[in-house]
């Protein structure tokens, strides 16, 4: 934990998914959760942000080097009126391409107080294996 | 001195010389311009931002406060006015760790906000759920709606 007591926090609007001009059918805004990375030798630590998110509404994927995060909130209460509205809600997604090889079956995620973390552990080193070149 | 290769097609070279100074200024003005913009998309106010809505009985105050240990929180109602404090803590600074990203804000925050109608402070009620706090504010029966009949 960093010690950051004196230092305020800064409210910042969430930041709208860039889809490269990609809409979602219901047109229902998505966005792009803040995310810490950090990496030690054992493995990556992927920590994401996603507010209104239950368990059951997540999604986290790694296929092929990329991992995505999907996540969709809770529907809020419909019967009432909205006065003010600072911030807005909607499902959460995305990706990220991983250079290190990651051991797929040891991979772990959870999801405490809206936020998610994605334990992904490196496989073993690969053994040097010693190629005998035959000489025809 | 440098030599220019000439464009103003047709403008002497003064005027060119003033055409060159006027982009220049347009391009200062544009970056100072995304500047402001950029700012005013990532700061729009005091965190954390909330949402407010209403039914006929209650306020409710929604605030995303993902990762904020619940205990912490320190909600108080004055009157009219109501005052959410806290801080919130991200991990990974314990140990030797190569950061790829550091995008999640840590600190201490205070907001203090009116509400736009009288409510029952002592039947406020609280919850924490997937990272959201929902703050439930009966409203006080003077600032409730009365249906009032009419006499035929």
């Amino acid at each position: 934990m960093t010690d950051v007591s004196s230092q305020e926090i800064n409210a910042r609007e969430k930041q709208p998914l860039d889809t490269g001009g990609i809409e979602s059918t219901s047109g229902e805004p998505r966005f792009s959760p803040v995310v810490d990375i950090w990496e030690t030798e054992e493995g990556l630590t992927v920590v994401a942000d996603m507010p209104g998110v239950p368990a059951e509404g997540l999604s986290v994927d790694l296929k092929d080097s990329v991992l995505t995060i999907l996540g969709r909130v809770e529907e809020e209460p419909k019967n009432r009126k909205s006065l003010t509205r600072e911030y807005q809600t909607g499902d959460y997604f995305r990706q990220f391409t991983l250079s290190e090889l990651i051991d797929q079956e040891r991979i772990t995620a959870s999801i405490k107080d809206g936020v998610l973390t994605v334990i992904l552990p490196k496989q073993a080193p690969a053994q040097p294996r010693k190629i005998t070149v035959v000489a025809e | 001195m440098s030599i220019f290769r000439w464009r103003g097609a047709g403008l002497p070279g003064p005027l060119w010389e003033l055409e060159r100074m006027r982009n220049y200024m347009e391009s200062v003005y544009s970056t100072l311009a995304n500047g402001v913009n950029n700012f005013r998309r990532n700061y729009t106010g005091v965190f954390p931002l909330v949402n407010l809505a209403e039914d006929d009985d209650s306020l409710f105050l929604t605030a995303e406060l993902p990762g904020i240990d619940p205990q912490s929180l320190d909600l108080s109602i004055k009157s009219d006015t109501l005052t959410l404090k806290g801080s919130k803590k991200v991990e990974g600074g314990e140990q030797e760790v190569n950061f790829h990203r550091r995008e999640r804000d840590a600190g201490s925050f205070r907001r203090s906000l009116t509400l736009p109608s009288k409510i029952q402070a002592e039947a406020v009620k609280a919850g924490f759920k997937n990272g959201i706090l929902t703050v439930t504010m009966p409203k006080a029966a003077e600032a409730r709606a009365h249906q009032i009949a009419i006499a035929t």
